[in-house]
């Protein structure tokens, strides 16, 4: 492997990396606040994916403000209405939420379906181009899916630490009943946090159609991936995450290029049991932290 | 007296046992009041309860005249009453000034600053621990921080678990002092459950409870310590 491979992994990686952030965040946000893993985000965000391809008719902004609205919109529904329910009865049991976000996952993979007539599905964003670092050529879009990703982990940073808003986060995260006590209404805040872990799912799915093709099984993909980074990561932990996302991004990069074909899988799945076997909280721990 | 608040007849389960069995205390506008007993009379259920964290079997609880018992939580703290348990009461990753805010979660910016500046001012510790992490604090810091909470949150009826759990004795009657103090200056009326004597110090009223059933209601100074410490607190 040249030194010109080497960079270009390291930046490939940083770019794979970059976009699985995104639901990465999105499961560690819901988790870290809620308790539960909810096995949907991603599969809703493809689907948002998909009605913003449908509104593309009507300009990028149109599309891609209603594919936020719908992810936001039924992330949020879905907790308020289906999810915290179950919690205030039993609580969040881990097993019991598996199956019933397991169950809207494939309810809404199979409307995806059934509702867009077209199974495969891609964007062309404007303005593309290709700068080069090194001689290393970089997709703009890569570097903007890159720069959106940590933009949205610094957003996120600044509003749980300096608004009222994320200090109810933070103080639901930590402790369930005194939050409650001091006026939180934490059912909401489960809401909200849902909306926002759907919509960086939509993110992440959107720049996925920007750079390679969306189909129904890209939710499935994305979900996989995402939970099993946001473990690497330490599950509940938003930096984690997103550290773990660039470091999986970088064996992918890597893997692919030396190994590639059939073993690039076996080496991913065996530098992430290599990790979980030294650190078996995850990268940065699994305390639920936001 | 007005009452500010008044439990009916309360009764709270935990499956099949009946942790309280028809109790009935009520407490009146400026008043500071003492529910003592052993531990398991049912101290922290009726609290509890109130606050509404646990859910009643039957009775009723008004607060400022309102019957209350269907509310959530988070909305009998938004009608003016908050509740300070013995345990897990901080947020512990939190500094203290954050604590203090989210005790003064529902005033206004300048509200809540005015809340910490008196929290300060009363508890002059908190002020030269304002950055700390509320985890790493001393045991009594900590309960310190969780009263420090209770005073900024400016309710009408600020009620606290066990105040006394695990302080020094020097580091409780600091506490019930400011718990007077704070009365006298705000006309805030506040509730306690203690397993010690201690309450008496600062009540105007106790109600003994023994087994989930109230035995007794005098006024403070009426009481004979002795038969308190011997029948009700296991000495």
């Amino acid at each position: 492997m040249n030194m010109n491979m080497v960079l270009q992994s390291l930046i490939s990686g940083v770019f794979i990396g970059g976009i699985l952030a995104l639901p990465v965040m999105g499961v560690a946000l819901i988790y870290g606040v809620t308790g539960i893993l909810n096995y949907s985000i991603a599969v809703i965000g493809t689907f948002g994916v998909f009605v913003s391809w449908t509104l593309v008719g009507h300009g990028l902004l149109v599309a891609v403000l209603g594919g936020i609205a719908v992810s936001f919109g039924l992330g949020f529904g879905l907790q308020q209405f289906i999810f915290n329910p179950l919690i205030e009865r039993k609580g969040n049991d881990l097993t019991l939420f598996f199956i019933v976000t397991f169950g809207v996952a494939t309810i809404v993979a199979g409307f995806t379906k059934v509702v867009f007539a077209r199974p495969t599905i891609s964007f062309q964003l404007p303005g593309t181009k290709f700068l080069t670092l090194e001689g290393v050529p970089i997709n703009s879009q890569r570097l903007l899916a890159v720069c959106i990703a940590i933009g949205f982990l610094v957003l996120i940073w600044i509003f749980q630490k300096t608004t009222r808003t994320g200090r109810s986060l933070r103080a639901t995260s930590q402790n369930l009943r005194m939050a409650k006590l001091v006026g939180v209404n934490v059912f909401l805040v489960y809401a909200v946090v849902s909306g926002i872990g759907v919509f960086l799912a939509f993110v992440g799915a959107f720049f996925w159609g920007a750079l390679y093709n969306v189909t129904v099984s890209t939710g499935w993909d994305l979900t996989f991936y995402g939970y099993i980074i946001a473990i690497v990561g330490g599950i509940g932990n938003v930096w984690g995450g997103m550290l773990a996302a660039i470091v999986m991004g970088e064996v992918i990069a890597f893997a692919g290029n030396t190994v590639g074909g059939s073993w690039q899988s076996v080496v991913v799945y065996a530098v992430l049991f290599l990790i979980l076997v030294v650190a078996p909280r995850g990268l940065l721990g699994s305390e639920r932290s936001i | 007296m007005a009452s500010i608040l008044k439990v009916d007849g309360l009764r709270v389960a935990y499956g099949s046992y009946l942790a309280l069995k028809g109790v009935s205390v009520t407490v009146g506008e400026g008043e500071i009041v003492a529910i003592v007993g052993a531990n398991g009379a049912g101290k922290s259920t009726l609290l509890e309860t109130v606050a509404g964290v646990l859910k009643l079997e039957g009775g009723v609880i008004e607060f400022k005249g309102e019957d209350i018992h269907r509310l959530a939580p988070h909305r009998r703290r938004k009608r003016g009453l908050i509740l300070i348990p013995q345990e897990e009461n901080l947020f512990p990753a939190m500094s203290v000034i954050e604590n203090l805010q989210l005790g003064a979660l529902l005033s206004n910016k300048e509200s809540a600053r005015n809340a910490c500046e008196r929290v300060y001012r009363i508890l002059p510790k908190l002020d030269d621990r304002r950055r700390q992490t509320a985890g790493t604090l001393s045991g009594g810091e900590q309960r310190m921080l969780a009263v420090g909470m209770g005073i900024a949150a400016n309710v009408g009826l600020l009620m606290i678990d066990e105040l006394s759990l695990g302080l020094a004795p020097k580091v409780v009657s600091s506490l019930m002092g400011v718990l007077r103090t704070l009365r006298d200056e705000t006309g805030i009326s506040i509730l306690l459950s203690e397993p010690s004597i201690k309450a008496l110090d600062v009540a105007d009223r106790v109600y003994g409870l023994e087994a989930g059933e109230i035995r007794f209601a005098e006024k403070a100074d009426e009481l004979d310590r002795d038969v308190i410490k011997k029948l009700y607190l296991g000495v």
